[in-house]
């Protein structure tokens, strides 16, 4: 983050507020005149070694715009200085340079500079302010003020995504709180792939257990921010310790919540192939997959329902994963009274659990270029399965990282662990 | 009904439709930005050419190395239409291409076996090259 606010610190040439214009590459150079004669213009050009194109003004107007190489070329042949020598400069000159409003803005003008051709950005172009000449403008100072145009762009919408990161982080202060509380041996991984992310979880503590949930909501970056949001406050509004102890009628009553609320009850083809759909608004068709955990601690045993979200358990022996219903919740071809169910899994002292988002079983990489996949997820759990799981976090996510490689990242990735 | 082609991307894969061939292929990686807008026309296309056959034997070759959340609805969507073509008359036969160790394309495509039953499930494993 850091050194991308460093890479798009605005720069200082675009005024805060204005939309830049062709005024401000202007640049004022020496002109010359028809009645000037071509021998005139070569001293000219000879004088100012930095002189690329030289408009040529009538009435203050400009005629023409002299090119140094083709007027140096020209001039220089056989015979030329003594034949066109004392002649006019207009002998040499460009007749149809691009000419532009002082007003024009940068956007319109680079575009009109990439239809005039080679020409335009390489010799410069004419400014006129209500046709009178007031200067000229340069490919590269064009250019530049463009990219410094995109950076500013950047810059903005970087700050406030990193903004956006706060809120999004902030809201997860007190499930860190819970969880830091009731575990003494856990992780939490949590990492947006674009600094915000549909990925997130929540944890809540009471007197005789925990209640905790991992949800990859639809959509990533900050589309799938604003859903963790409304997820995780619905949650907050709906669990109470009883509640929690049925993770599978929380699904149910999340889906339910989240139908209702983003309109979600029915939809049609219509509706996501993009043709208008009678009366309607444009729906969303989102929801999240996501794990359901209630942890009772007295018996060491968890109640888990999952959507499309497996649990990882790692035993004595060996690894166990439990599978979750294959319906997403809240999403508009999941039924309103669609059913999760709960299964009770007795963990004995020692046994790791693991929750993972499909960020890190669908990343591609390894060397034939697939999904890294659950069974490969699950021996990296089993190498490090003796170390204490912060120690453990930093292993898996070594392995998953080499996995990678190369690789973009395909998601974002959550992984939470913890040991009973 | 002409042929239907988009090229793959590094975020959305490669569609080849050939529609008069009764064929339709699907390659790549699907993770586009907005996958409605991407799928939008994709879906009304093969709709319009599912609405014109009735007795046809349609073949459709998938070989997608990787689908996020939001594409995976959509092509459940995309299934459903091909079952869907199957009760009206058609032979469908889908060809489910993934690598012999990708167990989680693998997993997906038996999934959609016992979802969409009426399509003939071909699931084809791609040796190491």
């Amino acid at each position: 983050m850091l050194t991308q606010k460093r890479v798009f610190a605005p720069p200082s040439r675009i005024r805060p507020g204005v939309i830049p214009t062709a005024q401000d590459i202007l640049i004022e150079t020496p002109v010359a005149s028809p009645l000037q004669t071509n021998l005139e213009i070569q001293q000219l050009f000879s004088e100012n070694p930095q002189l690329v194109g030289l408009p040529v003004i009538e009435d203050d107007s400009a005629i023409g715009l002299i090119n140094r190489n083709i007027f140096m070329d020209s001039i220089s042949r056989p015979f030329h200085k003594e034949i066109f020598g004392k002649k006019s400069c207009i002998a040499f000159m460009d007749k149809t340079p691009l000419i532009v409003d002082r007003r024009t803005s940068i956007q319109e003008l680079s575009f009109m500079v990439v239809n005039a051709g080679k020409k335009a950005l390489s010799d410069g172009f004419i400014i006129v302010d209500e046709g009178r000449y007031v200067g000229m403008g340069m490919g590269h100072e064009l250019v530049r003020m463009v990219s410094d145009m995109q950076a500013q762009k950047n810059h903005i919408v970087m700050e406030s995504i990193a903004y956006a990161s706060v809120i999004q982080k902030s809201y997860l202060r007190s499930s860190r709180e819970d969880m830091n509380a009731v575990l003494k041996d856990h992780f939490m991984h949590w990492e947006p792939r674009d600094i915000v992310g549909g990925d997130y979880y929540y944890f809540s503590k009471y007197e005789d257990g925990f209640f905790a949930a991992i949800m990859d909501c639809s959509g990533h970056g900050v589309p799938g921010a604003f859903m963790t949001l409304i997820m995780a406050s619905t949650l907050d509004h709906l669990l109470t310790r009883e509640k929690g102890k049925d993770p599978a009628e929380m699904l149910s009553l999340m889906n339910r919540t989240v139908k209702v609320s983003l309109g979600q009850v029915s939809q049609k083809v219509e509706a996501i192939t993009g043709e208008p759909v009678e009366e309607e608004e444009a729906r969303s068709d989102d929801g999240m997959d996501a794990a359901f955990l209630w942890f009772d601690m007295a018996k060491g045993k968890m109640t888990y329902a999952g959507a499309r979200m497996p649990v990882f358990v790692s035993g004595e022996e060996d690894i166990v994963i439990h599978e979750g219903k294959k319906k997403g919740v809240g999403y508009a071809d999941t039924a309103m009274d669609y059913e999760w169910e709960n299964r009770e899994i007795q963990l004995q002292s020692g046994d790791c659990v693991y929750v993972t988002t499909d960020g890190i079983i669908d990343q591609i990489g390894g060397k034939r270029n697939i999904a890294l996949g659950k069974r490969q997820f699950s021996e990296i759990i089993r190498a490090s399965r003796q170390l204490p799981m912060t120690a453990q976090r930093e292993s898996i996510m070594e392995a998953f990282c080499q996995y990678q490689g190369n690789h973009s990242r395909r998601d974002d990735i959550t992984i939470f662990g913890f040991r009973v | 009904m002409e042929d239907f082609y988009i090229p793959a991307s590094a975020m959305s894969p490669e569609i080849d439709f050939r529609f008069s061939n009764n064929v339709l292929n699907i390659r790549g990686e699907s993770y586009p930005e907005n996958a409605a807008a991407f799928y939008g026309q994709i879906l009304s296309q093969l709709a319009l050419y599912l609405a014109s056959a009735g007795s046809k034997k349609i073949e459709v070759n998938v070989a997608l190395r990787y689908f996020n959340s939001s594409s995976t609805k959509i092509l459940l969507r995309l299934f459903e239409m091909l079952n869907d073509a199957v009760s009206a008359g058609n032979d469908v036969t889908l060809n489910w291409y993934h690598d012999e160790e990708d167990d989680t394309i693998l997993e997906f495509g038996e999934d959609l076996h016992s979802d969409y039953e009426l399509l003939h499930f071909n699931p084809i494993a791609i040796p190491e090259a």
